[in-house]
């Protein structure tokens, strides 16, 4: 076996745009419109991120595109120069904190050096343990939506279970390719009429919206349960049961369903690792318990020159992402001297604050996360699995979160191995946050370098030879 | 309770250890740490035991260390570490399943001979392979292996088990540990010590400072100043594998050591420098370490190009300006005892017992006189501190 590797490929732009989804397409558009030279990475084989993911080509034939957005703002940043490496992972910064580092899908090394460096990263799904969530057939709601727009039916009977405004399409998808959605348990009471749900109502679009989710489910016979949380998934080696239970009694049995699919996810969190590796400086959200960099209105981190947009500056949709892109590369445009007209700036910044209004009254619907977390986690019986990877349980991770002296987040992980698998946290993290209970010390997982497990012969090009040459 | 027989300072392995040996003789300790027990040094390290004469130099790093002068502590260590997971009653993933130590270059052979002929001397046991003997013992070795030896004692412990076993055990003798509590002052009081923290102070006779890379700041509480300085280091781990290294492998001429810890993934380290030195959180693991790094281990062991990097990380150690361990009592300060330096992780067990016994008046297992923190220590402001002429070094991976 060749050791060897070439040296690494250079590029240099005026601007770097991390991550080819609806935010880093609309930054990338608006710097390549502003004059700017602009690359734009992403690490799937092309561009769109989760939410423009493209279909196959069997798909569009038979059921055409449903975001035909996403096709049109792809092929407006193709036209508008932005140079487009997808299959691009960015795995790294240099140690002058400056310079990206990335793999080609070649496996050849790839350094991006660029002015400005703007983070769009996007968002994990939140996944809480519960017993059972290591079985086949438990999966998130992003990868049944995911399977289901590509034409393939998950299985024959599903619950749709977590929190989130996520959880009413996905179900509506996975309908729509034939799996009998049995309930959908929501762990909030969004859909109750109350003072917080008539806020929706200055969003009328957004109210047609859930209204016919509603209306597929009912023709469906869909049950959604509220105040409703996924106990346990029951099964040999595949899940063959699920037991629903009271978010708010959590002793009280909602219901027991038979199903082959278990789909359970608690909305999105951020993708931040990528600043945190630029040095930008982070703070705890309180109401979702992430990790989120510390950035102005426009997106500016404290790190002058990184920009953190979309879902990677905190969860809030897509149309949000897109303003949060475009916001920020105006931003960059007028710190390079390329004024935008005033009425383009003006008119970003209304659109992101009735964006902001948005979000805000849909979060203010459901539970926060961070509450969400610490509930559950409280609740996970000994024997639950919370580290998948490296098998480790809850019963092992309060041991280790009450050594004697104390602990926090580092030192668990170090006690038991948890989060220190392939996924590297990224499943298990906001759970070992909230196993510890507080006090002193590290409360959170930390980015980890490489941020994608990286085959070894992708940093060899970097080593002293291919330097020099620099 | 605010009197204790022992206070120990820093609850890395060193300090684990420490409290361990002092609390089966029956003293009351109290085991003060800034942080949580066992994140630093101790807790990011690789968990080589290194029984064979170690290479004496690392990248980086500015004067070789006598390696001949260790090889006594590294035979007591191996007695001792065969010896720990019964004495603690717990599972530590020791394995002493021996070390290739490996050369290339014609001067890097020579260094090897030179290294066997002290073994012998020290009544150490290894064997001296050339490059294809070496291959036939390891195929997994590569072309650029001209010699190499071998030694059946060298081995690993798990460094996340190692510390914690010490403490609990001590805990189960009565020890008491504080976590996030740093130490603020360290006043002479009669005949003995009051070490101040935030949330109070304690007295005792006996202190015992283990602080790692805090060595000299806790130190220089007391009016005394260390010649040490904190450095950090890095360490790369790929992904799990299968079984495939059963033994250490470590390089004379270059800072590398590789081996397959008990989860199945490879951990590929050496003492290569990190970014930087960050004593208020985590240092930052650098890039070009990693890269130089990887690139001779998959040199050596041309399969580690196959496999996935899994993660990266920096961690601190205190470096003595020649490199060698320190232990004992600091002169002129009686009942304040150092112990840290060079390959802290493989002489933990040994430098425990060592501290009781010399806290008792006990005679030591081996001579330590030669590790005496005296040679770097000086009154403050008697002598200019020195120490900032060391911080680049990089140096041993304990």
């Amino acid at each position: 076996m060749t050791t060897k590797t070439g040296p690494p490929t250079v590029h240099t732009a005026q601007a770097a745009v991390v991550g080819a989804g609806p935010a880093g397409l609309a930054a990338a558009l608006e710097l390549a419109r502003g004059g700017l030279d602009v690359l734009l990475l992403d690490e799937q084989p092309e561009p769109g991120g989760q939410y423009y993911r493209r279909p196959g080509p069997e798909v569009l034939r038979t059921a055409g595109d449903h975001r035909p957005e996403g096709a049109n703002l792809i092929s407006r940043v193709r036209e508008s120069g932005v140079r487009l490496l997808t299959g691009h992972t960015v795995w790294g910064v240099d140690d002058d904190r400056r310079t990206l580092l990335a793999v080609d899908p070649d496996g050849t090394p790839v350094q991006v050096r660029a002015d400005w460096i703007v983070a769009a990263t996007g968002a994990y799904e939140r996944s809480v343990p519960f017993p059972g969530w290591q079985l086949p057939g438990v999966v998130t709601p992003g990868l049944a939506q995911h399977m289901s727009a590509e034409g393939v039916r998950l299985g024959r009977r599903t619950v749709v279970a977590g929190s989130g405004p996520f959880l009413l399409p996905v179900a509506c998808a996975l309908l729509e390719r034939g799996v009998r959605v049995v309930a959908v348990a929501e762990a909030g009471r969004p859909y109750a009429p109350g003072v917080a749900a008539l806020g929706a109502l200055r969003f009328p679009s957004r109210l047609v919206e859930l209204a016919s989710y509603f209306a597929r489910l009912t023709r469906h016979g869909v049950r959604v349960h509220q105040d409703t949380v996924v106990a346990e998934a029951h099964g040999g080696d595949h899940v063959e049961s699920a037991t629903l239970v009271r978010f708010s009694d959590p002793g009280r049995v909602v219901a027991r369903h038979e199903v082959d699919v278990l789909c359970v996810g608690y909305g999105f969190r951020p993708q931040s690792d990528l600043p945190q590796l630029f040095g930008c400086s982070m703070e705890r959200d309180p109401v979702t318990g992430d990790t989120v960099p510390r950035l102005t209105p426009v997106g500016r981190s404290s790190v002058p020159h990184v920009y953190v947009v979309g879902e990677a500056a905190g969860v809030a949709g897509a149309p949000t992402a897109v303003a949060r892109g475009r916001a920020a590369a105006l931003d960059i445009l007028a710190g390079c001297g390329r004024v935008p007209d005033h009425r383009t700036r003006r008119a970003a910044a209304v659109r992101m604050a009735s964006l902001t209004r948005f979000t805000r009254l849909t979060s203010a619907l459901y539970p926060s996360p961070a509450d969400l977390v610490t509930a559950l986690t409280r609740e996970l019986p000994g024997h639950t699995l919370v580290c998948r990877c490296e098998c480790v349980t809850a019963d092992t991770l309060r041991e280790a979160a009450s050594a004697p002296g104390g602990s926090d987040v580092p030192a668990i992980k170090g006690d038991t191995r948890a989060g220190m698998g392939l996924c590297q946290a990224r499943e298990c993290g906001p759970a070992l946050e909230a196993l510890r209970t507080g006090g002193a010390g590290t409360g959170t997982v930390p980015a980890r370098v490489p941020l994608r497990p990286l085959p070894v012969t992708a940093v060899l090009g970097f080593s002293d030879s291919s330097r020099e040459d620099s | 309770m605010n009197t204790f027989d022992a206070v120990v300072i820093g609850a890395g392995v060193l300090g684990a250890a420490t409290a361990f040996e002092l609390a089966r003789t029956g003293m009351s300790v109290l085991v003060l740490e800034r942080g949580a027990p066992n994140r630093e040094g101790s807790g990011t390290t690789a968990g080589n035991l290194h029984i064979q004469a170690v290479h004496t130099r690392r990248p980086g790093q500015e004067v070789p260390l006598d390696s001949e002068g260790l090889l006594p502590a590294q035979k007591a260590a191996d007695t001792l570490w065969a010896e720990a997971e019964h004495r603690l009653e717990a599972d530590l993933e020791v394995r002493r399943n021996g070390g290739f130590m490996v050369a290339e270059t014609p001067e890097q052979r020579e260094e090897l001979y030179t290294k066997h002929v002290w073994e012998q001397r020290a009544g150490l046991n290894t064997e001296l392979l050339d490059g294809d003997t070496a291959r036939a013992a390891l195929p997994l070795l590569g072309p650029t292996v001209t010699a190499a030896t071998w030694c059946p004692h060298d081995g690993y412990a798990n460094p996340l088990k190692a510390a914690p076993a010490y403490l609990a055990a001590a805990n189960r003798l009565g020890t008491r540990i504080k976590a996030f509590t740093p130490v603020t002052g360290l006043e002479r009081r009669g005949s003995g010590w009051r070490v101040y923290t935030p949330d109070g102070h304690h007295d005792a006779p006996v202190v015992i400072n283990t602080a790692g890379p805090w060595i000299s700041e806790v130190c220089a509480l007391a009016g005394v100043d260390l010649r040490m300085a904190p450095v950090a280091i890095q360490m790369h781990v790929t992904a799990r594998e299968r079984p495939v290294l059963h033994h250490l492998v470590q390089h004379i001429g270059e800072g590398l050591s590789v081996k397959q810890v008990t989860a199945g993934n490879l951990l590929v380290g050496g003492g290569w420098p990190a970014l930087g030195m960050n004593l208020q959180g985590r240092s930052t693991a650098s890039v070009e370490s990693l890269a130089g790094n990887m690139a001779q281990a998959t040199r050596v062991l041309p399969f580690l190009a196959g496999l996935r990097l899994l993660r990266m990380w920096a961690g601190p150690l205190a470096a003595t300006p020649d490199e060698m361990p320190v232990i004992g009592p600091v002169p002129g300060q009686a009942g304040l005892y150092v112990a840290g330096g060079t390959y802290a992780f493989t002489f933990a067990p040994l430098w425990g017992e060592t501290l009781s016994r010399m806290v008792r008046g006990e005679p030591t297992r081996i001579d330590v006189s030669s590790f005496a923190p005296d040679r770097l220590t000086a009154t403050c402001g008697s002598t200019d501190r020195t120490t900032s002429a060391h911080t680049e070094k990089g140096t041993a991976p304990c």
